[in-house]
């Protein structure tokens, strides 16, 4: 299903990651409403669980939703929304 | 004498004649020595024979041996039994007279056929007894016996064969010689009694009284029969046999007698028959006859009526006439076939039965010979032929008369059917009072009719042929007919008339009706333009205008004069609409239409039109009026426009100057950033003191707007722009005293030098190619180019993200420096405060308070403390504090 979901949301030029096991989750934040840029993941770490994925997440993807719930765009917001998760995170992103 | 020799069988007249006779000779030559009792019954019976002959000539003889020497009584024998005359005898007395005599008659006896040999003239002379004996048997069997002819069987045979014949139904009686079988004389009295039943009684007889049998028989015989006694009844008993030739000679005699007697019935049965036929025949001829003229009687009665030719009247009649033929032809003719069918068989039954008894053929009496009758019938079945062919002629022509009636009434009724309430209907007035489509419509249906009119032409032809057949033909009720006929006739000339004069009238209002339509539309299509026009002439005359300009007002004045200039063109085209009108009307009265004349194209009235045309007429004026007060109206605008504009051109080029006057300030790149301060504060300090021109120019807006003048010629400057302009001069001032004061704070901040600083600005300005201090993003990339900054796409995006985050497509002189100073200074990138941090908290990937408290200064501990998030990792004590994360928060950086 999640298969399916990242291959629709692909094409739709959105992607969903699954990820599991815990932080850390491998991937740096950047820009936010606070600073009236988008939400940017600026740094993925290499053999990281963000790059691990079948379809790694990738620097320069929009993140959009997170768990979920369409993210506002304050990265406070979504740091909240990340370390809220526990073993398992997903995220959509914006390629 | 035993041999007592049969005389043979059959004597023929010619061949076995002369055998017999030689046998004869024989014999007789063998008995010259004849018996005595046979010469005696010779002699006593051949006299008597003779006799029986001679006394016809009235003589007698008594010795036959004497009597015949001179032979004259021999030549009258002669004569006597042939019926002949022999030549003269010699009436002498001499011998040679005698032998003579006596050879003339045995001449005439050879002459008839008779061979006498050795009986010689001199014998009998002489007085030969055997010689004349046999001379005399010659003579009895050539004149006697030789001629009788019984079945085919002659002579003595025949002789002996007839006594059998007619003893045969006596029993007793055997006949079968000529000497014992006749001993006991009941053979005579069978052969009389055969004949003659009358003169014996025959049951009476009997074989023991020879005697009185042979005496009975020879009285009678000689009593009755007319033959005289030639035997002698004693001698036959006591002689054995008797003499054959004495027996044979005396029943030839009975032969002769009854043969004679049967000739005679036989005559005169004969003659009964030849009567009888006769008889018949007459009776057939009369019945004939009778047919004849029963059958040419009935030809006559029946020819008249076939040839009866009076026609009858109906059908019925005629066939009834024809039942009656066929009745006839049925019933009373056959039986007349058969009655003539039977008279041509009796009549040719009786020429044949007449032809074959010999007799005359019939000839009918005149009128009914069987060519009349033919003919007569012929002439009847003529007249037959010529009846029927008559009678079907006649019923034809009267079946065909019922039918061609028939046909008529039929055809009439229907064509009177048709025409009936057409007359009406022609008559009808109803145009008079028709519109035009209806009118039309009447045109179509007469039309219509007058094409059913012409097809019925046909019909009424055929009518009228059809009665005129009748009358060729003789209708019987053909006055009805023809009065029918007339009628029709009249009718349809009649219908003819009227079409021709509905069709005249129809079309004569139809034009009318036509040319009043063409008016209607005229009026139609000048009525409603004009209609239009002078609504729109009321409208625009009380048109509400709102102008702004005198230009406007006078413009409108103007066209309203132009307008008035076109109403007396208005006024004829008025007048002319009204003609038509009344045209209209003058038509209608004079042709005498008396339908309600509405216009169907035009609801306008002539009234109507009248009405507006005052209207107009008054608004006219009033419009003038409001015109030239409306007029006054803009000249006081102008003015006030005028007033504004002066003091807008004033203001906005003074508020343009102080613009540039600040563009060029900040543009400027000698002197200090203070310098440029104090510069535009001055500024500032100018403009506010102009403010109260602004805003006696938006009293006089005021008073514009309040007289709602919302254009201004005068000046290109509304009130917005001025607005605008000020508020845009207060701002860009307040804005570029922000910005140098940016500058400065940024230039103490990052430690960039007023030279560094230039170089900014001169880059800047340099780049910033539409000079409003601000550069676009081609011009940015432009710049970063000739800084060495070769970039992709990507990276170029992403510097455009930080250096215009807002994403406007400016990058403003701060941004330019913010991202410059960036470039060239170092960078305190996250990680680099995170190393920071690190250092400060010992290495260890969290930071205590009181290691904060003890680094940093007290402000910054302090925000720190409260900014940081704690770090929750497992093995961590209660209250460390992660530096990381906030780090990459302040950079814009969070690791997750």
């Amino acid at each position: 299903e999640s298969k399916v979901h990242q291959l629709i949301s692909f094409y739709s030029g959105m992607y969903i990651a699954q990820l599991q096991g815990g932080a850390p989750w491998g991937f740096t934040l950047q820009g936010g409403l606070e600073h009236g840029e988008p939400l940017i993941i600026s740094k993925v770490e290499e053999g990281g669980k963000a790059d691990a994925l079948e379809c790694p997440l990738q620097a320069g993807d929009e993140i959009r939703i997170i768990n979920g719930i369409n993210l506002t765009g304050y990265r406070q917001e979504a740091i909240a929304l990340v370390k809220g998760s526990y073993k398992t995170l997903q995220i959509t992103v914006r390629r | 004498m035993m041999t007592m020799t049969h005389m043979e069988s059959t004597v023929r007249y010619d061949n076995g004649y002369e055998d017999e006779y030689m046998l004869q000779e024989d014999e007789w030559d063998r008995d010259m020595l004849l018996d005595p009792a046979w010469e005696q019954q010779q002699r006593k019976t051949f006299t008597a024979w003779c006799n029986s002959h001679l006394r016809k000539a009235g003589t007698q003889i008594e010795n036959i041996e004497d009597d015949l020497r001179n032979g004259l009584k021999l030549m009258l024998l002669l004569e006597v039994i042939s019926g002949e005359r022999l030549s003269k005898p010699d009436r002498g007395k001499m011998r040679f007279h005698k032998i003579a005599n006596v050879n003339k008659a045995l001449d005439f006896i050879t002459s008839k056929g008779v061979k006498l040999v050795s009986i010689g003239a001199e014998e009998i002379v002489d007085g030969n007894v055997k010689m004349t004996l046999g001379m005399i048997w010659t003579i009895i069997l050539r004149f006697a016996i030789q001629d009788i002819s019984v079945e085919e069987t002659s002579a003595k045979e025949g002789l002996l064969l007839w006594c059998q014949r007619k003893t045969a139904p006596y029993r007793n009686v055997n006949v079968q010689n000529f000497h014992v079988s006749w001993k006991d004389g009941l053979a005579f009295c069978a052969l009389i009694h055969r004949h003659r039943p009358d003169l014996l009684d025959y049951s009476k007889l009997s074989k023991d009284d020879p005697l009185g049998n042979l005496n009975l028989a020879f009285d009678i015989a000689e009593k009755h029969l007319d033959i005289p006694k030639m035997l002698d009844a004693e001698d036959i008993i006591n002689t054995p046999k008797p003499d054959e030739r004495a027996i044979m000679t005396y029943v030839s005699c009975f032969y002769h007698a009854f043969a004679g007697a049967e000739q005679a019935e036989t005559a005169a049965n004969r003659i009964c028959k030849v009567l009888g036929v006769n008889q018949e025949n007459e009776k057939l001829m009369e019945e004939y006859e009778r047919l004849a003229s029963q059958l040419l009687e009935w030809i006559r009665r029946t020819t008249p009526w076939l040839e009866n030719r009076t026609p009858e009247k109906t059908m019925a009649e005629m066939q009834r006439k024809l039942e009656d033929f066929r009745d006839y032809r049925r019933q009373h003719k056959p039986p007349k076939v058969q009655e003539k069918c039977q008279l041509e068989i009796n009549f040719n039954t009786l020429q044949t039965k007449l032809r074959i008894s010999n007799r005359p053929a019939f000839m009918p009496s005149e009128g009914k010979l069987v060519s009349d009758i033919a003919a007569a019938w012929q002439g009847l079945e003529h007249a037959e032929k010529g009846y029927e062919d008559w009678l079907l002629t006649e019923i034809r022509r009267l079946e065909r008369l019922d039918h061609l009636a028939e046909k008529f009434r039929q055809k009439a009724t229907n064509h009177e059917n048709w025409a009936s309430g057409k007359e009406m209907l022609l008559s009808l007035k109803d145009y008079e009072t028709a519109t035009l489509t209806q009118i039309k419509a009447m045109l179509r249906k007469h039309e219509a009719f007058e094409s059913d009119l012409a097809a019925h032409q046909d019909r009424v032809e055929q009518i009228a042929a059809i009665a005129q057949e009748l009358n060729e033909l003789d209708y019987h009720d053909v006055a009805a007919v023809n009065q029918r006929c007339q009628s029709i006739c009249d009718l349809w000339d009649r219908l003819g008339t009227l079409t021709q004069k509905r069709r005249e009238a129809l079309e004569r209002t139809d034009k009318l009706l036509e040319t009043i339509d063409q008016l209607f539309l005229e009026f139609a299509k000048r009525s409603a333009p004009f209609n239009n026009w002078m609504e729109g002439a009321m409208e625009d005359l009380q048109d509400m205008f709102m102008v702004h300009t005198v230009d406007e007002v006078q413009s409108l004045i103007a066209a309203h004069e132009q307008f008035k200039a076109t109403l007396p063109e208005a006024d004829a085209e008025r007048q002319a609409i009204l003609g038509i009108h009344n045209e209209v009307q003058k038509i209608s009265q004079s042709y005498g239409i008396k339908a309600n004349i509405i216009n169907p194209y035009s609801a306008i009235t002539t009234d109507e039109l009248l009405v507006k045309w005052d209207k107009v007429k008054k608004l006219v004026p009033q419009r003038d009026s409001a015109m030239q007060e409306e007029l006054a109206h803009q000249h006081a605008h102008e003015r006030l426009r005028r007033q504004f504009a002066a003091q807008a051109n004033l203001i906005g080029p003074w508020i343009q100057a102080r613009m540039e006057e600040i563009g060029r300030c900040s543009l400027e790149i000698g002197g200090t950033l203070e310098d440029q301060m104090t510069q535009l504060k001055q500024c500032e300090h100018v403009i506010v003191a102009y403010k109260p021109n602004v805003d006696k120019l938006e009293g006089d807006h005021q008073l514009i707007q309040e007289s709602l003048v919302f254009d201004n010629k005068h000046t290109n400057y509304t009130m917005e722009h001025i607005r605008v302009g000020w508020e845009l001069l207060l701002t860009t001032v307040a804005r570029t005293i922000n910005e140098i004061e940016t500058q400065i704070l940024t230039r103490d901040a990052k430690g960039i030098s007023q030279q560094q600083m230039n170089e900014f600005r001169s880059s800047f300005n340099h780049f910033d190619r539409k000079k409003n201090g601000a550069m676009e993003t081609d011009d940015f990339r432009a710049c970063l180019i000739s800084m060495g900054y070769d970039l992709g796409e990507v990276e170029f995006a992403r510097i455009m993200i930080l250096v215009d985050p807002n994403g406007t497509g400016i990058v403003s002189f701060q941004s330019f420096i913010d991202f410059m100073t960036r470039e060239t200074a170092d960078t305190d990138t996250a990680e680099q405060v995170v190393a920071s941090f690190r250092i400060l908290a010992g290495d260890k990937p969290y930071i205590l308070v009181e290691e904060l408290r003890r680094e940093l200064p007290p402000e910054q501990a302090e925000y720190c403390i409260m900014r940081m998030p704690p770090y929750r990792i497992p093995g961590a004590p209660p209250g460390a504090l992660d530096y990381t994360a906030f780090s990459t928060a302040l950079y814009g950086e969070s690791d997750l």
